[in-house]
Protein backbone atom coordinates (compact mmCIF):
# COMPACT_ATOMS: atom_id res chain seq x y z
CA UNK A 1 0.00 0.00 0.00
CA UNK A 2 1.51 3.24 -1.00
CA UNK A 3 0.90 6.47 0.85
CA UNK A 4 -0.97 9.67 0.10
CA UNK A 5 1.89 11.25 -1.81
CA UNK A 6 2.68 8.14 -3.90
CA UNK A 7 -0.94 7.92 -5.09
CA UNK A 8 -0.56 11.39 -6.59
CA UNK A 9 2.88 10.90 -8.13
CA UNK A 10 2.09 7.42 -9.51
CA UNK A 11 -1.16 8.58 -11.12
CA UNK A 12 -0.20 12.14 -12.03
CA UNK A 13 -0.91 11.69 -15.79
CA UNK A 14 -4.48 10.51 -15.09
CA UNK A 15 -5.12 13.15 -12.42
CA UNK A 16 -3.84 15.98 -14.61
CA UNK A 17 -5.68 14.85 -17.74
CA UNK A 18 -8.88 14.69 -15.66
CA UNK A 19 -8.15 18.09 -14.16
CA UNK A 20 -7.76 19.70 -17.60
CA UNK A 21 -10.92 18.07 -18.93
CA UNK A 22 -12.81 19.56 -15.96
CA UNK A 23 -11.05 22.90 -16.49
CA UNK A 24 -11.99 23.03 -20.18
CA UNK A 25 -15.53 21.98 -19.37
CA UNK A 26 -16.09 24.76 -16.80
CA UNK A 27 -14.24 27.36 -18.90
CA UNK A 28 -16.48 26.80 -21.94
CA UNK A 29 -19.61 26.50 -19.77
CA UNK A 30 -18.68 29.77 -18.02
CA UNK A 31 -18.53 31.68 -21.32
CA UNK A 32 -21.89 30.21 -22.41
CA UNK A 33 -23.41 30.99 -19.01
CA UNK A 34 -22.28 34.64 -18.94
CA UNK A 35 -23.31 35.38 -22.54
CA UNK A 36 -26.68 33.62 -22.38
CA UNK A 37 -27.31 34.76 -18.80
CA UNK A 38 -26.78 38.43 -19.73
CA UNK A 39 -29.01 38.10 -22.77
CA UNK A 40 -31.80 36.47 -20.77
CA UNK A 41 -31.50 39.08 -18.01
CA UNK A 42 -31.79 41.82 -20.66
CA UNK A 43 -34.91 40.09 -22.02
CA UNK A 44 -36.42 39.90 -18.54
CA UNK A 45 -36.02 43.60 -17.77
CA UNK A 46 -36.84 44.86 -21.28
CA UNK A 47 -39.92 47.07 -21.59
CA UNK A 48 -41.34 44.61 -24.16
CA UNK A 49 -43.80 42.10 -22.82
CA UNK A 50 -43.07 39.20 -25.16
CA UNK A 51 -39.32 39.47 -24.45
CA UNK A 52 -40.13 39.29 -20.71
CA UNK A 53 -42.14 36.15 -21.36
CA UNK A 54 -39.33 34.48 -23.33
CA UNK A 55 -36.80 35.38 -20.61
CA UNK A 56 -39.13 34.11 -17.87
CA UNK A 57 -39.78 30.89 -19.78
CA UNK A 58 -36.04 30.30 -20.18
CA UNK A 59 -35.28 30.84 -16.49
CA UNK A 60 -38.15 28.71 -15.23
CA UNK A 61 -37.32 25.88 -17.64
CA UNK A 62 -33.62 25.61 -16.94
CA UNK A 63 -33.86 26.38 -13.23
CA UNK A 64 -36.59 23.84 -12.55
CA UNK A 65 -35.07 20.82 -14.29
CA UNK A 66 -32.36 18.95 -12.37
CA UNK A 67 -29.01 19.17 -14.16
CA UNK A 68 -28.82 15.39 -14.44
CA UNK A 69 -32.20 15.27 -16.21
CA UNK A 70 -31.12 18.09 -18.49
CA UNK A 71 -28.01 16.10 -19.41
CA UNK A 72 -30.10 13.02 -20.23
CA UNK A 73 -32.40 15.07 -22.46
CA UNK A 74 -29.52 16.91 -24.12
CA UNK A 75 -27.56 13.75 -24.84
CA UNK A 76 -29.55 10.50 -24.83
CA UNK A 77 -32.80 12.28 -25.71
CA UNK A 78 -31.39 14.17 -28.69
CA UNK A 79 -29.42 11.18 -29.92
CA UNK A 80 -32.55 9.00 -29.76
CA UNK A 81 -34.25 11.71 -31.81
CA UNK A 82 -31.52 11.37 -34.41
CA UNK A 83 -29.40 14.43 -33.52
CA UNK A 84 -25.76 13.24 -33.41
CA UNK A 85 -24.75 15.54 -30.52
CA UNK A 86 -21.35 14.77 -28.97
CA UNK A 87 -20.93 14.23 -25.23
CA UNK A 88 -18.65 17.26 -25.11
CA UNK A 89 -21.20 19.61 -26.73
CA UNK A 90 -24.08 18.19 -24.68
CA UNK A 91 -22.04 18.56 -21.47
CA UNK A 92 -20.76 22.10 -21.93
CA UNK A 93 -24.09 23.34 -23.33
CA UNK A 94 -26.16 21.79 -20.52
CA UNK A 95 -23.89 23.07 -17.77
CA UNK A 96 -23.64 26.52 -19.39
CA UNK A 97 -27.36 26.93 -20.13
CA UNK A 98 -28.29 25.64 -16.67
CA UNK A 99 -25.98 28.12 -14.94
CA UNK A 100 -27.15 30.90 -17.29
CA UNK A 101 -30.64 30.73 -15.74
CA UNK A 102 -29.18 31.49 -12.29
CA UNK A 103 -26.88 34.19 -13.64
CA UNK A 104 -29.84 35.82 -15.38
CA UNK A 105 -31.72 35.94 -12.09
CA UNK A 106 -28.72 37.39 -10.23
CA UNK A 107 -28.23 40.05 -12.92
CA UNK A 108 -31.93 40.90 -12.90
CA UNK A 109 -31.73 41.66 -9.19
CA UNK A 110 -28.65 43.78 -9.94
CA UNK A 111 -30.53 45.69 -12.63
CA UNK A 112 -33.32 46.48 -10.17
CA UNK A 113 -30.71 47.84 -7.77
CA UNK A 114 -29.88 50.55 -10.32
CA UNK A 115 -32.20 53.51 -9.64
CA UNK A 116 -35.09 53.86 -12.06
CA UNK A 117 -34.29 57.58 -12.29
CA UNK A 118 -31.06 56.73 -14.11
CA UNK A 119 -32.91 54.77 -16.77
CA UNK A 120 -35.45 57.58 -17.21
CA UNK A 121 -32.63 60.12 -17.43
CA UNK A 122 -30.77 58.09 -20.04
CA UNK A 123 -33.88 57.52 -22.14
CA UNK A 124 -34.83 61.21 -21.93
CA UNK A 125 -31.33 62.08 -23.15
CA UNK A 126 -32.14 60.18 -26.29
CA UNK A 127 -30.31 56.88 -25.66
CA UNK A 128 -32.07 53.83 -27.04
CA UNK A 129 -33.10 51.12 -24.59
CA UNK A 130 -30.33 48.65 -25.60
CA UNK A 131 -27.74 51.43 -25.29
CA UNK A 132 -29.13 52.46 -21.91
CA UNK A 133 -28.73 48.87 -20.76
CA UNK A 134 -25.24 48.50 -22.17
CA UNK A 135 -23.83 51.87 -21.05
CA UNK A 136 -25.73 52.74 -17.86
CA UNK A 137 -27.53 49.80 -16.28
CA UNK A 138 -25.51 46.61 -16.94
CA UNK A 139 -22.09 47.95 -15.85
CA UNK A 140 -23.59 48.95 -12.52
CA UNK A 141 -25.66 45.75 -12.30
CA UNK A 142 -22.57 43.57 -12.88
CA UNK A 143 -20.72 45.44 -10.13
CA UNK A 144 -23.48 44.81 -7.58
CA UNK A 145 -23.79 41.13 -8.42
CA UNK A 146 -20.08 40.21 -8.55
CA UNK A 147 -20.22 38.38 -5.18
CA UNK A 148 -23.36 36.51 -6.27
CA UNK A 149 -21.75 35.57 -9.60
CA UNK A 150 -18.74 34.25 -7.70
CA UNK A 151 -20.98 31.86 -5.75
CA UNK A 152 -22.71 30.74 -8.95
CA UNK A 153 -19.40 30.00 -10.68
CA UNK A 154 -18.23 27.96 -7.69
CA UNK A 155 -21.51 26.02 -7.83
CA UNK A 156 -20.99 25.50 -11.56
CA UNK A 157 -17.48 24.11 -11.06
CA UNK A 158 -18.83 21.63 -8.54
CA UNK A 159 -21.79 20.79 -10.79
CA UNK A 160 -19.32 19.83 -13.51
CA UNK A 161 -18.79 16.59 -11.56
CA UNK A 162 -22.40 15.67 -12.38
CA UNK A 163 -21.60 15.99 -16.09
CA UNK A 164 -18.75 13.48 -15.74
CA UNK A 165 -20.79 11.10 -13.61
CA UNK A 166 -23.70 11.06 -16.06
CA UNK A 167 -24.22 8.96 -19.17
CA UNK A 168 -21.92 11.34 -21.07
CA UNK A 169 -18.96 9.65 -19.38
CA UNK A 170 -16.54 12.50 -20.02
CA UNK A 171 -13.11 11.62 -18.59
CA UNK A 172 -13.19 14.52 -16.10
CA UNK A 173 -11.39 14.79 -12.76
CA UNK A 174 -14.01 12.76 -10.86
CA UNK A 175 -14.15 10.02 -13.52
CA UNK A 176 -10.35 9.70 -13.59
CA UNK A 177 -10.27 9.60 -9.78
CA UNK A 178 -12.91 6.87 -9.68
CA UNK A 179 -10.95 4.93 -12.29
CA UNK A 180 -7.79 5.13 -10.16
CA UNK A 181 -9.81 4.24 -7.07
CA UNK A 182 -11.27 1.14 -8.73
CA UNK A 183 -7.78 -0.02 -9.67
CA UNK A 184 -6.00 0.75 -6.39
CA UNK A 185 -8.89 0.68 -3.85
CA UNK A 186 -7.18 3.62 -2.08
CA UNK A 187 -10.45 5.46 -1.68
CA UNK A 188 -9.45 8.08 0.88
CA UNK A 189 -6.18 9.00 -0.83
CA UNK A 190 -7.63 9.19 -4.33
CA UNK A 191 -10.65 11.31 -3.39
CA UNK A 192 -8.48 13.56 -1.24
CA UNK A 193 -6.54 14.51 -4.38
CA UNK A 194 -9.73 14.85 -6.41
CA UNK A 195 -11.03 17.27 -3.76
CA UNK A 196 -7.76 19.20 -3.94
CA UNK A 197 -8.17 19.43 -7.72
CA UNK A 198 -11.68 20.86 -7.41
CA UNK A 199 -10.53 23.26 -4.72
CA UNK A 200 -7.75 24.59 -6.95
CA UNK A 201 -10.45 25.53 -9.46
CA UNK A 202 -13.00 26.90 -6.97
CA UNK A 203 -10.43 28.86 -4.94
CA UNK A 204 -9.00 30.37 -8.15
CA UNK A 205 -12.52 31.48 -9.03
CA UNK A 206 -12.98 32.88 -5.52
CA UNK A 207 -9.79 34.93 -5.76
CA UNK A 208 -10.60 36.13 -9.27
CA UNK A 209 -14.03 37.35 -8.21
CA UNK A 210 -12.63 38.95 -5.06
CA UNK A 211 -10.16 40.83 -7.26
CA UNK A 212 -12.99 42.08 -9.52
CA UNK A 213 -15.00 43.01 -6.47
CA UNK A 214 -12.19 45.20 -5.18
CA UNK A 215 -11.34 46.55 -8.62
CA UNK A 216 -14.88 47.76 -9.33
CA UNK A 217 -15.68 48.70 -5.75
CA UNK A 218 -17.73 51.87 -5.22
CA UNK A 219 -15.64 53.99 -2.87
CA UNK A 220 -17.85 55.15 -0.02
CA UNK B 1 -54.33 42.61 1.56
CA UNK B 2 -55.60 40.39 4.34
CA UNK B 3 -52.65 38.31 5.53
CA UNK B 4 -54.49 35.94 7.87
CA UNK B 5 -55.74 33.31 5.36
CA UNK B 6 -52.35 32.98 3.74
CA UNK B 7 -50.69 32.05 7.01
CA UNK B 8 -53.42 29.54 7.63
CA UNK B 9 -52.76 28.05 4.18
CA UNK B 10 -49.04 27.72 4.90
CA UNK B 11 -49.78 26.06 8.25
CA UNK B 12 -52.09 23.56 6.56
CA UNK B 13 -49.53 22.87 3.84
CA UNK B 14 -46.87 22.17 6.48
CA UNK B 15 -49.20 19.87 8.40
CA UNK B 16 -49.95 17.93 5.20
CA UNK B 17 -46.23 17.66 4.53
CA UNK B 18 -45.56 16.42 8.06
CA UNK B 19 -48.35 13.86 7.72
CA UNK B 20 -46.86 12.61 4.45
CA UNK B 21 -43.43 12.28 6.03
CA UNK B 22 -44.89 10.31 8.93
CA UNK B 23 -46.86 8.09 6.57
CA UNK B 24 -43.73 7.41 4.53
CA UNK B 25 -41.85 6.43 7.68
CA UNK B 26 -44.63 4.05 8.63
CA UNK B 27 -44.14 2.10 5.41
CA UNK B 28 -40.65 1.11 6.45
CA UNK B 29 -41.87 -1.20 9.18
CA UNK B 30 -41.55 -4.66 7.78
CA UNK B 31 -43.59 -7.57 8.91
CA UNK B 32 -41.36 -9.97 10.81
CA UNK B 33 -39.99 -12.67 8.52
CA UNK B 34 -41.08 -16.28 8.64
CA UNK B 35 -39.52 -18.82 10.98
CA UNK B 36 -36.22 -20.13 9.60
CA UNK B 37 -36.61 -23.40 7.75
CA UNK B 38 -36.15 -26.39 10.04
CA UNK B 39 -33.57 -28.07 7.80
CA UNK B 40 -30.94 -25.32 8.09
CA UNK B 41 -27.57 -26.22 9.51
CA UNK B 42 -26.53 -24.81 12.91
CA UNK B 43 -23.36 -22.80 13.28
CA UNK B 44 -21.20 -21.77 16.28
CA UNK B 45 -22.50 -18.50 17.77
CA UNK B 46 -19.55 -16.32 16.81
CA UNK B 47 -19.65 -17.07 13.06
CA UNK B 48 -21.08 -14.77 10.40
CA UNK B 49 -23.50 -17.54 9.42
CA UNK B 50 -24.99 -17.61 12.94
CA UNK B 51 -25.30 -13.81 12.90
CA UNK B 52 -27.11 -13.95 9.56
CA UNK B 53 -29.44 -16.66 10.88
CA UNK B 54 -30.13 -14.52 13.94
CA UNK B 55 -31.00 -11.57 11.68
CA UNK B 56 -33.16 -13.76 9.45
CA UNK B 57 -31.92 -12.24 6.20
CA UNK B 58 -28.74 -12.30 4.15
CA UNK B 59 -28.04 -9.16 2.12
CA UNK B 60 -26.50 -9.93 -1.26
CA UNK B 61 -25.17 -7.41 -3.77
CA UNK B 62 -26.18 -8.28 -7.34
CA UNK B 63 -26.42 -6.35 -10.59
CA UNK B 64 -29.86 -4.94 -11.39
CA UNK B 65 -29.34 -4.32 -15.09
CA UNK B 66 -27.43 -7.32 -16.39
CA UNK B 67 -29.67 -10.03 -17.74
CA UNK B 68 -29.22 -12.99 -17.52
CA UNK B 69 -27.23 -12.70 -14.23
CA UNK B 70 -29.02 -10.04 -12.25
CA UNK B 71 -31.98 -8.06 -13.59
CA UNK B 72 -34.53 -6.05 -11.67
CA UNK B 73 -37.48 -7.14 -13.77
CA UNK B 74 -39.84 -4.19 -14.13
CA UNK B 75 -42.79 -6.51 -14.84
CA UNK B 76 -42.54 -8.60 -11.67
CA UNK B 77 -40.65 -6.12 -9.51
CA UNK B 78 -38.31 -8.99 -8.57
CA UNK B 79 -34.59 -9.35 -9.16
CA UNK B 80 -33.84 -12.42 -11.25
CA UNK B 81 -30.99 -14.23 -12.97
CA UNK B 82 -28.17 -16.71 -12.47
CA UNK B 83 -26.51 -14.76 -9.64
CA UNK B 84 -29.89 -14.34 -7.91
CA UNK B 85 -30.60 -18.09 -8.09
CA UNK B 86 -27.21 -18.91 -6.57
CA UNK B 87 -27.85 -16.27 -3.89
CA UNK B 88 -31.22 -17.81 -3.05
CA UNK B 89 -29.57 -21.25 -2.96
CA UNK B 90 -27.04 -20.01 -0.37
CA UNK B 91 -29.83 -18.30 1.63
CA UNK B 92 -31.88 -21.52 1.63
CA UNK B 93 -28.92 -23.45 3.04
CA UNK B 94 -28.84 -20.93 5.89
CA UNK B 95 -32.62 -21.03 6.25
CA UNK B 96 -32.91 -17.27 5.80
CA UNK B 97 -34.45 -14.87 3.33
CA UNK B 98 -32.17 -13.35 0.70
CA UNK B 99 -32.39 -9.61 0.24
CA UNK B 100 -30.90 -8.38 -3.02
CA UNK B 101 -29.47 -4.88 -3.29
CA UNK B 102 -27.87 -3.27 -6.33
CA UNK B 103 -24.09 -3.53 -6.46
CA UNK B 104 -22.37 -2.59 -9.70
CA UNK B 105 -18.77 -3.04 -10.80
CA UNK B 106 -17.63 0.19 -9.18
CA UNK B 107 -19.31 0.07 -5.75
CA UNK B 108 -19.62 -3.65 -4.95
CA UNK B 109 -16.29 -4.05 -3.12
CA UNK B 110 -16.72 -0.88 -0.99
CA UNK B 111 -20.25 -2.09 -0.09
CA UNK B 112 -18.89 -5.45 1.08
CA UNK B 113 -15.95 -3.90 2.94
CA UNK B 114 -18.17 -1.45 4.84
CA UNK B 115 -20.60 -4.22 5.79
CA UNK B 116 -23.61 -2.95 3.79
CA UNK B 117 -23.83 -6.35 2.12
CA UNK B 118 -22.91 -9.86 3.30
CA UNK B 119 -21.88 -11.30 -0.09
CA UNK B 120 -21.20 -10.12 -3.64
CA UNK B 121 -22.76 -12.05 -6.52
CA UNK B 122 -22.31 -9.48 -9.22
CA UNK B 123 -20.67 -11.14 -12.28
CA UNK B 124 -17.37 -10.48 -10.53
CA UNK B 125 -14.19 -11.81 -12.12
CA UNK B 126 -11.64 -13.18 -9.67
CA UNK B 127 -8.48 -11.03 -9.69
CA UNK B 128 -5.46 -10.80 -7.40
CA UNK B 129 -6.01 -7.06 -7.00
CA UNK B 130 -9.56 -7.59 -5.70
CA UNK B 131 -8.33 -10.52 -3.61
CA UNK B 132 -6.30 -8.04 -1.55
CA UNK B 133 -9.55 -6.34 -0.47
CA UNK B 134 -11.93 -9.27 -0.16
CA UNK B 135 -11.95 -13.08 -0.31
CA UNK B 136 -13.27 -15.12 -3.23
CA UNK B 137 -15.16 -18.39 -3.30
CA UNK B 138 -14.19 -21.12 -5.75
CA UNK B 139 -15.27 -20.08 -9.30
CA UNK B 140 -18.97 -20.62 -10.01
CA UNK B 141 -19.01 -19.55 -13.62
CA UNK B 142 -16.50 -18.88 -16.38
CA UNK B 143 -17.19 -16.05 -18.80
CA UNK B 144 -15.02 -14.84 -21.68
CA UNK B 145 -14.07 -11.38 -22.82
CA UNK B 146 -15.89 -10.29 -25.94
CA UNK B 147 -16.86 -7.27 -28.01
CA UNK B 148 -20.33 -6.13 -29.07
CA UNK B 149 -20.84 -3.91 -32.13
CA UNK B 150 -23.82 -2.54 -34.03
CA UNK B 151 -24.88 -4.70 -36.99
CA UNK B 152 -22.81 -3.90 -40.10
CA UNK B 153 -19.88 -2.49 -38.13
CA UNK B 154 -16.41 -2.75 -39.63
CA UNK B 155 -14.94 -3.84 -36.31
CA UNK B 156 -14.16 -7.53 -36.52
CA UNK B 157 -11.17 -8.03 -34.24
CA UNK B 158 -9.71 -6.57 -31.08
CA UNK B 159 -7.13 -4.52 -33.05
CA UNK B 160 -9.95 -2.80 -34.96
CA UNK B 161 -10.93 -1.05 -31.72
CA UNK B 162 -7.89 1.19 -32.15
CA UNK B 163 -9.07 4.79 -32.45
CA UNK B 164 -12.68 3.81 -31.68
CA UNK B 165 -14.76 4.60 -28.60
CA UNK B 166 -15.38 1.55 -26.43
CA UNK B 167 -17.84 1.42 -23.55
CA UNK B 168 -17.32 -0.70 -20.44
CA UNK B 169 -18.17 -0.44 -16.75
CA UNK B 170 -16.07 1.60 -14.36
CA UNK B 171 -14.16 -0.79 -12.11
CA UNK B 172 -14.49 -3.79 -14.45
CA UNK B 173 -11.51 -5.90 -15.55
CA UNK B 174 -12.00 -4.56 -19.09
CA UNK B 175 -11.05 -1.06 -17.96
CA UNK B 176 -7.48 -2.35 -17.64
CA UNK B 177 -7.59 -5.07 -20.32
CA UNK B 178 -8.64 -2.67 -23.11
CA UNK B 179 -6.07 -0.09 -21.99
CA UNK B 180 -3.35 -2.76 -22.18
CA UNK B 181 -4.49 -4.51 -25.39
CA UNK B 182 -5.65 -1.52 -27.43
CA UNK B 183 -4.04 1.62 -25.95
CA UNK B 184 -5.43 3.76 -28.79
CA UNK B 185 -9.04 2.91 -28.03
CA UNK B 186 -10.97 5.70 -26.32
CA UNK B 187 -12.63 4.26 -23.22
CA UNK B 188 -16.09 5.38 -22.13
CA UNK B 189 -16.45 4.30 -18.51
CA UNK B 190 -19.98 4.20 -17.13
CA UNK B 191 -21.48 2.98 -13.86
CA UNK B 192 -23.85 0.40 -15.29
CA UNK B 193 -23.83 -1.87 -18.33
CA UNK B 194 -27.33 -0.67 -19.24
CA UNK B 195 -25.70 2.71 -19.95
CA UNK B 196 -23.34 1.00 -22.43
CA UNK B 197 -26.40 -0.46 -24.14
CA UNK B 198 -27.97 3.02 -24.37
CA UNK B 199 -24.73 4.44 -25.78
CA UNK B 200 -24.27 1.77 -28.45
CA UNK B 201 -27.93 1.94 -29.47
CA UNK B 202 -27.58 5.66 -30.16
CA UNK B 203 -24.19 5.22 -31.89
CA UNK B 204 -22.52 7.29 -29.16
CA UNK B 205 -19.86 4.57 -28.89
CA UNK B 206 -18.49 2.19 -31.51
CA UNK B 207 -18.35 -0.95 -29.37
CA UNK B 208 -19.01 -2.40 -25.92
CA UNK B 209 -16.50 -4.75 -24.37
CA UNK B 210 -17.12 -6.99 -21.38
CA UNK B 211 -18.02 -10.61 -20.49
CA UNK B 212 -19.78 -12.51 -23.29
CA UNK B 213 -22.72 -13.43 -21.04
CA UNK B 214 -23.41 -9.79 -20.25
CA UNK B 215 -23.17 -8.92 -23.95
CA UNK B 216 -25.49 -11.84 -24.80
CA UNK B 217 -27.99 -10.22 -22.46
CA UNK B 218 -27.76 -7.03 -24.53
CA UNK B 219 -28.29 -8.94 -27.79
CA UNK B 220 -31.42 -10.50 -26.24
CA UNK B 221 -32.70 -6.95 -25.62
CA UNK B 222 -31.67 -5.63 -29.04
CA UNK B 223 -31.01 -8.14 -31.81
CA UNK B 224 -29.59 -5.54 -34.21
CA UNK B 225 -26.36 -5.76 -32.16
CA UNK B 226 -23.69 -8.32 -32.98
CA UNK B 227 -21.34 -10.32 -30.79
CA UNK B 228 -17.87 -10.86 -32.29
CA UNK B 229 -17.11 -14.11 -30.38
CA UNK B 230 -13.49 -13.12 -29.76
CA UNK B 231 -13.02 -14.82 -26.38
CA UNK B 232 -9.89 -12.78 -25.70
CA UNK B 233 -9.92 -13.27 -21.91
CA UNK B 234 -11.09 -15.92 -19.47
CA UNK B 235 -13.07 -14.43 -16.59
CA UNK B 236 -13.96 -16.86 -13.79
CA UNK B 237 -16.65 -15.43 -11.50
CA UNK B 238 -16.35 -15.82 -7.73
CA UNK B 239 -18.61 -14.98 -4.81
CA UNK B 240 -17.19 -11.99 -2.90
CA UNK B 241 -16.75 -12.72 0.82
CA UNK B 242 -15.55 -10.26 3.51
CA UNK B 243 -11.75 -10.41 3.82
CA UNK B 244 -10.48 -12.97 6.30
CA UNK B 245 -13.85 -14.57 7.12
CA UNK B 246 -12.57 -18.14 6.72
CA UNK B 247 -15.71 -19.82 8.12
CA UNK B 248 -17.89 -17.88 5.69
CA UNK B 249 -15.59 -18.74 2.80
CA UNK B 250 -15.71 -22.41 3.74
CA UNK B 251 -19.51 -22.28 3.90
CA UNK B 252 -19.85 -20.48 0.54
CA UNK B 253 -17.37 -22.87 -1.12
CA UNK B 254 -19.43 -25.81 0.15
CA UNK B 255 -22.58 -24.15 -1.14
CA UNK B 256 -21.08 -23.55 -4.59
CA UNK B 257 -19.83 -27.16 -4.75
CA UNK B 258 -23.25 -28.46 -3.74
CA UNK B 259 -24.97 -26.12 -6.23
CA UNK B 260 -22.85 -27.71 -8.97
CA UNK B 261 -23.06 -31.30 -7.70
CA UNK B 262 -26.82 -31.54 -7.14
CA UNK B 263 -27.62 -30.38 -10.67
CA UNK B 264 -28.87 -26.92 -9.66
CA UNK B 265 -26.03 -25.30 -11.60
CA UNK B 266 -27.00 -26.99 -14.88
CA UNK B 267 -30.67 -26.19 -14.35
CA UNK B 268 -29.91 -22.54 -13.66
CA UNK B 269 -27.50 -22.36 -16.59
CA UNK B 270 -30.04 -23.82 -19.01
CA UNK B 271 -32.70 -21.40 -17.80
CA UNK B 272 -30.66 -18.19 -17.97
CA UNK B 273 -27.86 -18.79 -20.46
CA UNK B 274 -28.10 -22.09 -22.35
CA UNK B 275 -31.33 -21.36 -24.19
CA UNK B 276 -30.01 -18.11 -25.67
CA UNK B 277 -26.69 -19.22 -27.16
CA UNK B 278 -25.69 -21.51 -30.05
CA UNK B 279 -25.37 -25.15 -29.05
CA UNK B 280 -21.62 -25.34 -29.68
CA UNK B 281 -21.01 -22.66 -27.07
CA UNK B 282 -22.90 -24.38 -24.27
CA UNK B 283 -20.61 -25.09 -21.35
CA UNK B 284 -20.67 -27.15 -18.19
CA UNK B 285 -19.82 -26.08 -14.62
CA UNK B 286 -16.40 -24.42 -14.20
CA UNK B 287 -13.44 -26.80 -14.15
CA UNK B 288 -11.00 -24.20 -12.83
CA UNK B 289 -9.89 -23.70 -9.23
CA UNK B 290 -9.64 -20.42 -7.35
CA UNK B 291 -5.85 -20.69 -7.40
CA UNK B 292 -5.76 -21.05 -11.20
CA UNK B 293 -8.31 -18.25 -11.57
CA UNK B 294 -6.20 -15.82 -9.55
CA UNK B 295 -3.25 -16.42 -11.90
CA UNK B 296 -5.32 -15.18 -14.87
CA UNK B 297 -5.43 -11.65 -13.42
CA UNK B 298 -2.17 -11.22 -11.49
CA UNK B 299 -1.22 -8.00 -9.74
Amino acid sequence: MSGLWEVLTEHLPEFSSGFFVTFRLVAVAFVIAIVVGTLVAAFRVAPVRWLNLIGGFYVETFRNIPLLVLLFIAFAGLRRAGVPISPWVAGTASLGLYTAAYIAEALRSGVFAVGKGQVDAALSLGLTYPRTLRLIVLPQAFRTVIPALGSLVIAMIKNSAIVGASLLALPDLLKEARQIQSETFQTTEVFFWAAVGYMILTLSATFAFRYFERRFEIKR
Amino acid sequence: MNREPRWRLIAIAMLVLAALVLAACGDDEEESSDEPAAAAEEFPADTTMAEIQEAGTITIGVKFDVPPFGLNNPQSGEVEGFDVDLGNYIADRLGVEAEFVEANSDNRIPLLVDGSIDLILSTMTITEERDLEIDFSEPYYVANGDVLVPGGSEIAALEDLSGQTVCTALGSTYQETIKAEVPDAQLKLVDRYSECLELIQTDAVDAVSTDNVILTGMVIQDDTLELLDLDFTTEPYGVGIPDGDTEMKEFVDESVAEFIDDGSWQETYDEWVGQYIPEDQIQGPPDITLEEALKLFPL
